[in-house]
């Protein structure tokens, strides 16, 4: 999402003074003091195991490994290793139904990504990697059931927007400890690029932990010690190793407010300059990390270097279809403020890109092959949301600080599809003229809990109630919300009612909480559960359920729940 | 809602053939309504006739959309679906019309097998733009006479006009639709309703066929349809009900532990505003190629346009026809009717042409030939609601399935309801 831009410049300056401290208290990811035969012992598997992008007959199992003490991430040293790899049905992997081996070097940043085939739909697996008599902890993965199964019930954990400094991922521990998801989907901002002091915890930046490398990513280097910094979160590889994921990015896996040749916070330029050089060739550094250190198929394949499409789709027998949504690297350049009249209705603009707009239209309406519940992994809010209504009053001190809302007195968001109503209204359009029931957008991004149904027509909503799907929003794992930057948590339920009052197809927002959601989805209902932390900067803080909204199957429309779904086990 | 340029009532042709032609008893039940029966139709069939305990009611609550089925609007409906079979995804197959998907559900094949791909067709043999109300446009066997031949007794109860003129005399019992209200053609749901009872109470047939047709025929009336939907929705209510006291019946009587019932609809509706029509005959008709060999059948939200010039040119005029179509605003797709998915076979014309939600044709006249706001036949209207409920073991409470469910699969259903084999149909056995 958009981060609140009238700090991050100012503390560039101190950024470097500021690094120096947060070296010695970064997170740990170089060898530990343990000796073999008088030589530094090297803890080969430091950055935990990760499955992800479940097919039918195959899932992406993915390692890291320091072969060597000196190979350490975006060192771009160490020798190449070969790593063995094994899955088994067993979770004491004594049934090993597929093994092999796969080089890996400091070209790839020892990032190890197999895609390993010949599994049985639907089926629970462990895998392990080996290297150097050492074994890697074990994971856990879950194939997808085949594209006509009957399927009953498909779970998936929600989370998005994780900054590190900005608290511990206790969110993730939460989904860690759920033993009945069939997937994990994040639907952006897994990483942030800010270096310490730019983008931390509340109004004044405390860096619970600070981030690795001292400095904002811009490099290779940079952006692959930052992967590595965040793989080195214990909750965060917990829920890795117990997970299949299936992940997209939004704009902070490359920089704030990327849009397709550039970002709020790249500054275009040679570096004696002040610059930050090419803003496409950093992208495509960001993206080549993201592509070596996360479980997802870049171009639909594990290979690096073939391209960066990432928006791709999954399917769960006739239940469901997961379409995830790249909606940074195809966009126009977002309005800029003010606003000028008709820009956000552009035509000629696009948040999707055509080839995107395209092939999600396709996926939404596939004849008689299209799943029943549609589900759209959706990096940002798609419902329309007004704050032309909220009083002056709080407008302006929430502006000062936050992008939650937007600055300078717009009606609108114009990061999100409020700033490309073209697009939306396309979508839309399309759900309604072929009656597409079932399209339920789950997202992020905006640090909040939100529940709403989609009219094409806002105006005439109230009377009408024409809905042409549902969007469940999960909130933050750790980055700021309405309260943690204004500091004044008396003002947020006079926004929420503000926002809720004026738009009325919103029937629930959260501004205040961080958490991650559980999306539990049957042929009758969809159902949304949102689970909250308790204070960001305390390791154990509680999680505790707060509130449940449900789509009935065919309606278009939310309502509220008395219970969160009860659990379930996915090992079958 | 089709626009019919015949000068005879479709209705008026059909009955004239079907009572010129069939063998038949006129029954008159206590409430005064009348019902022809087929002479001794078992033995007619040479089938031995039945006497299984299961009864099977099709009760189609005609363009009925699935999101109108509420437990504040239409309870005992909500209430049959949550106790029952419910299939969420369910849809109508194109055209999203009323008589080709009645045919489908009693074939189970779609129309480039049953011959009935639209409410109104050009006839060419005639030279006419007609409706398909004939019993002979249906080309294919129906389960109807299929469990006639299982010794099983049959009834259709069917609201419109041109649906009881299609089917014509293949139930053992049907009841023609009366008193019909004029421009709607169709008995109103009550004489509907009261008439299924008077059936089952006088012959209490295995099977029976039912259209309700005042959602439909309210909803394409209804000019409130963008916004309120004020008749729209008195009309759910009161369909509702008269379905309500139906079970009831069944209940009190005991035969509810024999039933099952299926209860869909055949399309959906969506409603236009008057600036929002399409009419492509004088554009069609401005160009060369194709002015004065070009015939359309309008029905509602498709309009299927059939080339009648020379063979040599149709290709060149496919082409032609699918660009002017597609150019014009509110027009969603022009398909060439021979493309895969849309399975509907020659009777459809060359090109099919499907309008945006929203809008409707009207041709030939923009102004005259369709001049109602609630229409179907395009993709905006395939949804529909589908679910089973009865007292039947075959019937599992609360059961839910994401499968895909269609009109075509009522005729496997119901023959796998009375134990015949569904091999033969393209529908698929939902029980």
């Amino acid at each position: 999402m958009t981060t609140h831009q009238t700090t991050r410049r100012a503390v560039l300056a101190t950024t470097a003074a500021a690094s120096a401290g947060a070296l010695t208290t970064s997170l740990t990811h170089t060898a530990a003091a343990e000796t073999v035969d008088g030589r530094p012992r090297v803890d080969h598997f430091q950055h935990g195991v990760a499955s992800g992008d479940p097919l039918p007959h195959a899932v992406l199992i993915w390692t890291r490994v320091t072969p060597t003490a000196t190979a350490t991430p975006g060192s771009g040293q160490g020798p190449a290793v070969t790593v063995r790899w094994k899955v088994a049905r067993d979770e004491r992997m004594r049934h090993v139904v597929k093994s092999g081996n796969v080089r890996t070097s400091a070209s790839r940043d020892h990032t190890v990504k197999v895609d390993v085939g010949g599994l049985e739909p639907a089926t629970t697996y462990y895998y392990r990697f080996f290297l150097g008599g050492q074994r890697s902890r074990r994971g856990r993965l879950r194939t997808a059931p085949t594209t006509h199964a009957t399927v009953g019930d498909l779970r998936l954990g929600l989370v998005s927007c994780a900054n590190l400094q900005a608290g511990w991922f206790s969110a993730y521990r939460g989904i860690a400890d759920r033993d009945d998801l069939d997937a994990v989907l994040h639907l952006g901002d897994y990483l942030y690029e800010y270096g310490p002091g730019e983008y931390g915890m509340g109004p004044d930046d405390i860096d619970v932990r600070p981030h690795d490398p001292p400095h904002e990513m811009v490099s290779l280097s940079d952006y692959r010690r930052r992967h590595a910094q965040y793989k080195t979160d214990p909750d965060l590889q917990r829920a890795h190793a117990r997970h299949t994921w299936i992940t997209t990015w939004d704009d902070h896996e490359v920089a704030n407010d990327t849009w397709k040749h550039g970002a709020e916070n790249h500054t275009p330029g040679p570096r004696q300059d002040g610059g930050e050089g090419s803003f496409l060739r950093r992208r495509a550094r960001a993206h080549r990390a993201y592509d070596e250190w996360m479980p997802a198929r870049l171009n639909e394949t594990a290979k690096l270097g073939d391209g960066d499409r990432l928006y791709r789709s999954f399917r769960f027998g006739d239940l469901a279809s997961i379409s995830m949504l790249d909606l940074r690297t195809y966009r126009d350049k977002q309005a800029a403020y003010p606003v000028a009249d008709g820009t956000v209705s552009d035509p000629s603009r696009s948040i999707t890109g055509d080839a995107q707009m395209a092939w999600l239209k396709g996926q939404l309406t596939t004849g008689d092959h299209a799943p029943q519940w549609k589900i759209i992994g959706n990096p940002v809010m798609i419902a329309p949301v007004t704050f032309a209504d909220l009083p002056n009053a709080l407008v302006d001190p929430v502006n000062d600080v936050t992008g939650l809302i937007p600055a300078d007195g717009a009606p609108y968001n114009v990061d999100q599809w409020d700033g490309y109503t073209a697009d939306r209204r396309e979508v839309l359009t399309h759900l309604r003229d072929h009656q597409v029931k079932d399209a339920l957008f789950v997202t992020g991004d905006i640090h909040s809990g939100w529940a709403c149904e989609l009219p094409l027509d806002t105006s005439t909503y109230p009377a009408v109630g024409d809905s042409f799907g549902v969007e469940f929003v999960c909130s933050s794992v750790t980055s700021n919300n309405l309260k943690d930057i204004t500091g004044q948590p008396q003002l947020t339920p006079v926004v929420e009612t503000a926002i809720l009052a004026n738009n009325r197809h919103i029937k629930y927002l959260d501004f205040d909480s961080h958490g991650f959601s559980v999306l539990d989805v049957t042929a009758e209902r969809a159902q949304c559960d949102w689970f909250v932390i308790g204070t960001r900067a305390e390791k154990d803080t509680d999680i505790t359920w707060s509130v449940s909204y449900a789509t009935t199957a065919g309606t278009q429309k939310v309502q509220q729940v008395d219970a969160p779904v009860p659990a379930k086990r996915t090992d079958r | 809602m089709n626009a019919d340029t015949s000068t005879r009532r479709p209705f008026e042709r059909g009955v004239a053939d079907l009572r010129a032609g069939r063998r038949a008893v006129l029954t008159a039940a206590a409430s005064g309504l009348v019902f022809s029966s087929a002479l001794g139709a078992a033995e007619a069939a040479g089938a031995t006739a039945r006497s299984s305990p299961k009864r099977c009611y099709v009760i189609v609550t005609d363009g009925c959309r699935p999101d109108e089925i509420t437990a504040d609007l239409t309870p005992n409906l909500h209430r049959l679906r949550a106790h029952g079979m419910w299939w969420p995804r369910a849809t109508s197959m194109p055209v999203m019309e009323t008589i080709p998907n009645h045919v489908m559900m009693m074939t189970g094949h779609r129309p480039d097998r049953t011959g009935v791909p639209a409410n109104s067709f050009y006839d060419r043999a005639l030279g006419e733009v007609r409706d398909m109300d004939q019993p002979s446009d249906i080309r294919v066997g129906t389960v109807i006479e299929r469990l006639n031949r299982q010794g099983y007794t049959t009834g259709t109860v069917l609201s419109k006009e041109y649906l009881y003129g299609v089917f014509g005399d293949r139930a053992t019992h049907r009841w023609e639709p009366q008193p019909t209200l004029p421009i709607t053609n169709h008995a109103p749901d009550a004489f509907t309703m009261a008439a299924l009872r008077d059936m089952v109470t006088e012959f209490d047939p295995h099977f029976c066929f039912v259209n309700l047709g005042d959602i439909d025929r309210v909803g394409h009336a209804d000019l409130t349809g963008t916004t309120l939907k004020v008749a729209r929705t008195a009309a759910l209510a009161n369909t509702d009900r008269l379905v309500g006291q139906f079970v009831d019946d069944l209940k009190a009587s005991g035969a509810w532990r024999h039933t099952m019932l299926l209860v869909l609809a055949d399309h959906s509706m969506d409603w236009s505003v008057p600036t929002n029509v399409v009419s492509l005959s004088s554009g069609l008709e401005a160009d060369d190629l194709l002015a004065g060999h070009v015939q359309i059948a309008d029905n509602g939200g498709a309009d299927l346009v059939y080339w009648t010039g020379p063979d040599a040119d149709r290709e060149a005029a496919i082409d032609r026809i699918r660009d002017i179509a597609q150019a014009t605003d509110g027009v969603l797709k022009a398909w060439d009717r021979r493309a895969d998915w849309l399975r509907l076979g020659p009777e459809a014309g060359e090109v099919v042409v499907f309008c945006q939600a929203g809008w409707r044709f009207s041709d030939p006249d923009p102004l005259t030939s369709n001049p109602i706001p609630g229409n179907h036949g395009h993709p905006a209207t395939r949804a529909i609601p589908f679910f089973v409920a009865g007292g039947h073991p075959r019937v599992e409470h609360g059961a839910r399935s994401p499968r895909h469910a269609r009109t075509t699969d009522v005729a496997p259903t119901v023959a796998s309801f009375f134990g015949l084999g569904t091999g033969r149909y393209e529908g698929k056995a939902r029980i």
